[in-house]
């Protein structure tokens, strides 16, 4: 087992530190497009700001109220934020090959991503506050809106490199020369757009609205745990970013060979999270019956459309 | 809209980066009271009239001490106003916070001649 | 109670509230069945505080009443002594006055609209408004000298004058907030997903509003025609070129829509007024004393018709004074406004309004079946606050 890999780079230290980076590219891109700075003052240009704000949270008093369901409470933030961490390792990023890839491993990290949105809704129900509630409710309806869709164009890819394997779809990329883009650009779009419900972000931060439901299903949660969840949503950016830029945009492979796989994987995910924080702060909330049912009237057909296109080109 | 977002990329941010960046206020501004004790009469209708009764006079008539409490002023100027004599002066200096309460009293004291 | 029936409460503390007040909703799932109201707790005994004071100081205290519609209710205030006193302003005094009145209205309008994006998820608008509401507060601050709480009235006129290297300024932030209304009305219209958080939310129809006595915005938007400046003109505005704003959509859509036009119409006065400024002195001398009288003043704040009631015993301070501010009388309708819609809805129809609580909260004490009223003492309030407040 390489310690060092699984540890260091581009393991463990190497991943915390990409998702605090994409924090602060993230906070400092939307500030920017709303004409005010963003962090600029903990670190050089304030890259130490989401460090320092993770710091600082683990430090505050941890109030468990005393009607929650204590083992289930405790375990959301544990769980939520080690199974992105878990996924992370099947994304190529150091190189052509992931540090761990089998075959279906694409259908996994879908998996995984359904039981992140599970485990929202159980954050939520466990905490038994009103707030939580409602939020932990949006939480599992905003799955039954997004998840269809996001399942379906994530399956474009493995249909045109006929693998289940991230790595190989990322192989079939550098052989081939081409990026998949090019043959789904309706599944990019859809993509990018679940990955937002599924990140809640604006648009579709409507588990978490801050000014409906006070903090949604992150309501109860303080101190180490919150410290906790922040870090898993950064993870989760990380995923997505990657998971998209690996699927569509070739991942860590690019046409002129001297520079490093890992600069062409940053470069891309950076992309993709530039796209993500740009439509954040373009658009209002929508209400959770208006984001199901237009996902269930626009996404999914377009989702199956671009599918069965892609099976013409393919022929 | 989209294009609104990206102009702004190019802009400088509206934030300004006070206090490391120096700050000019606006001419006319409304801050810290001044009093002027050579004009003071001592008639007491500036302590009369401030709603926030912050002037107080120490003594009585013509050789009246003035103070003046910063954190009960709301700035409105009427002593500025009501002054018979001119004697009080509104200035635009408004970074008057201190560390330590007893710092925030303003004492307008007679010059005590020969 | 039923599985799928339960109340949750919104304020006194919340992040969609930006002043204090309670809602306790009682949700079936997403939806509203029922809204029970609560005030009171923004109640600063300031009306017993004027009774204490003189006119003169008083003048600053009843601008604290709100910070975003002080110049309103020290208008009120000084038309009201000044009627007592039977004395009028001079012809400049009333057209700075009306200079200042409006320029608040537009930076209220723009708070307005920042506050309704960030309640909907819209932050970008809320950074967007708030920029442009900065060229407002400048101008205020060079005229008056205050960016908010501007106490520019005094009992007869104005204390500051409009000087001439002042109209240029003026004139150029005129523009640019012209350019940008004109934006903010584009995006109001355009923008798809404000439509779907705003068009439908919150209805309150035409005979509901004049049967709850909706005022300001909340009753233009539901095509009730009722606009101070036009039925009661008070300093300027009887010579003032302007057009009433009705919308009939009476949702939150149609109460953004009448917001942003007032905007158009508030610099239009500004224009006009800026050009047309008469000469002469800016004030009169009042006496401090008040002969004994009554009166009542009315003026268009921002949020709606805001009622000042004084009586005056011959002394230099009032007897009696009483506010009416004009979000007391929106409350009554937000319930029917609530009500059928979705939680997700409530923030946004909260705003809708304009609430501000600091204006509205007034304390008595009724008793509904024998008709007695009373006031409580100090020591009461305080008993009462320790034993609810102090576990």
């Amino acid at each position: 087992m390489d310690l060092f890999g699984l540890l260091i780079y581009p393991g463990l230290i190497f991943l915390l530190a990409l998702a605090w980076f994409y924090e602060w590219l993230d906070r400092r891109f939307f500030a920017r497009l709303q004409n005010r700075y963003g962090p600029i003052y903990t670190g050089p240009h304030g890259l130490l700001q989401p460090v320092a704000d993770f710091v600082k949270l683990l430090a505050k008093e941890d109030i468990e109220p005393a009607a929650v369901d204590k083992p289930l409470f405790r375990c959301v933030p544990i769980l939520v934020l080690t199974l992105p961490l878990a996924v992370l390792f099947l994304i190529p990023m150091s190189g052509v090959s992931a540090f761990i890839h089998f075959e279906g491993d694409l259908i996994f990290t879908i998996f995984i991503m359904t039981l992140l949105a599970i485990l929202a809704f159980l954050g939520g129900w466990s905490s038994t506050s009103r707030f939580s509630t409602l939020g932990g409710l949006r939480a599992a309806m905003q799955t039954l809106g997004y998840e269809v869709p996001l399942a379906i164009v994530l399956i474009g890819p493995a249909l045109v490199a006929r693998s289940l394997s991230i790595t190989r779809i990322v192989e079939w990329q550098a052989s081939n020369g081409l990026w998949i883009v090019v043959l789904t650009p309706l599944g990019f779009g859809i993509a990018v757009l679940a990955m937002l419900a599924e990140l809640e972000k604006i648009p579709f931060d409507i588990p978490e609205a801050e000014t409906e439901i006070v903090a949604g299903w992150q309501t109860e949660f303080s101190g180490r745990k919150l410290a906790l969840m922040r870090l898993a949503l950064d993870l989760e950016l990380v995923l997505s970013a990657g998971l998209i830029s690996a699927l569509f945009l070739g991942g860590p492979s690019g046409p002129v060979p001297f520079i490093p796989n890992i600069i062409w994987f940053l470069i891309k995910a950076t992309f993709v999270v530039l796209i993500l924080t740009n439509l954040r702060a373009l658009f209002a909330r929508f209400k959770i019956d208006q984001m199901v049912s237009g996902s269930w009237k626009y996404l999914v057909p377009l989702a199956v459309l671009q599918i069965l296109i892609l099976q013409l080109l393919l022929r | 809209m989209e294009g609104e977002l990206l102009r702004h990329l190019a802009k400088k941010p509206a934030t300004m980066q006070y206090p490391f960046e120096k700050f000019q206020p606006v001419e006319g501004t409304r801050a810290k009271i001044e009093i002027d004790m050579v004009k003071c009469i001592g008639c007491g209708t500036c302590v009369f009239d401030c709603p926030a009764f912050a002037l107080e006079m120490v003594g009585k008539g013509m050789t009246c001490d003035m103070k003046w409490y910063p954190m009960r002023c709301v700035y409105c100027g009427q002593c500025v106003e009501s002054c018979p004599r001119n004697a009080i002066k509104q200035t635009d200096e408004f970074a008057l916070a201190k560390t330590r309460k007893e710092e925030l009293v303003s004492e307008f004291k007679r010059s005590k001649k020969e | 109670m039923s599985e799928s029936i339960f109340t949750v409460p919104v304020g006194p503390q919340h992040p969609a509230l930006k002043e204090p007040e309670n809602i306790t909703l009682t949700l079936d799932g997403e939806q509203i069945i029922d809204a029970k109201i609560r005030l009171g707790y923004v109640h600063r005994g300031g009306e017993k505080a004027l009774e204490n004071r003189t006119y003169v100081q008083n003048l600053y205290l009843v601008e604290r009443v709100c910070g975003i519609c002080a110049m309103a209710h020290q208008l009120c205030y000084a038309n009201n002594v000044e009627a007592l006193l039977g004395i009028e302003a001079p012809p400049r005094a009333r057209y700075i006055r009306t200079i200042v009145a409006e320029l608040e209205r537009i930076h209220s309008h723009l708070l307005w609209v920042g506050v309704a994006g960030h309640e909907i998820g819209f932050d970008t608008l809320f950074m967007y408004t708030w920029q442009d509401r900065e060229i407002a507060l400048d101008l205020m601050e060079r005229i008056t000298g205050n960016r908010v709480l501007h106490a520019t009235n005094a009992i007869g006129g104005v204390r500051r004058d409009i000087t001439s290297d002042m109209i240029p300024l003026i004139k150029k932030g005129l523009t640019y907030l012209g350019e940008r209304i004109e934006y903010y009305r584009k995006l109001a219209l355009g923008e798809k997903t404000i439509a779907k958080r705003a068009v439908g939310v919150g209805i309150l129809k035409t005979q509901d509003a004049l049967a709850l006595c909706a005022v300001g915005p909340t009753a233009r938007a539901s095509n009730v025609r009722r606009d101070v400046r036009e039925y009661d003109p008070y300093s300027a505005y009887d010579e003032m070129p302007f057009d009433v704003v009705t919308n009939d959509g009476c949702d939150v859509a149609a109460r953004i829509f009448v917001r942003i036009d007032e905007l158009e119409q508030c610099a239009r006065i500004l224009e006009y007024a800026v050009d047309h400024l008469p000469e002469g002195p800016i004030k009169v001398r009042a006496p401090r004393s008040v002969p004994q009288g009554e009166n009542v003043s009315i003026v268009e704040a921002p949020r709606g018709e805001d009622i000042h009631y004084c009586k005056s015993n011959g002394s230099d301070r009032p007897e009696r004074y009483k506010i009416r501010a004009p979000t007391l009388a929106n409350w009554a309708s937000m319930r029917k406004m609530l009500i059928g819609g979705s939680m997700a809805d409530v923030p946004i129809v909260l705003a809708a309004i304009d609430p501000c609580m600091s204006c509205t909260d007034r304390v008595a004490f009724l008793d509904a079946k024998s008709g007695k009223s009373w006031a409580w003492s100090y020591e009461q309030l305080k008993k009462y606050v320790q034993k609810h407040y102090g576990e």
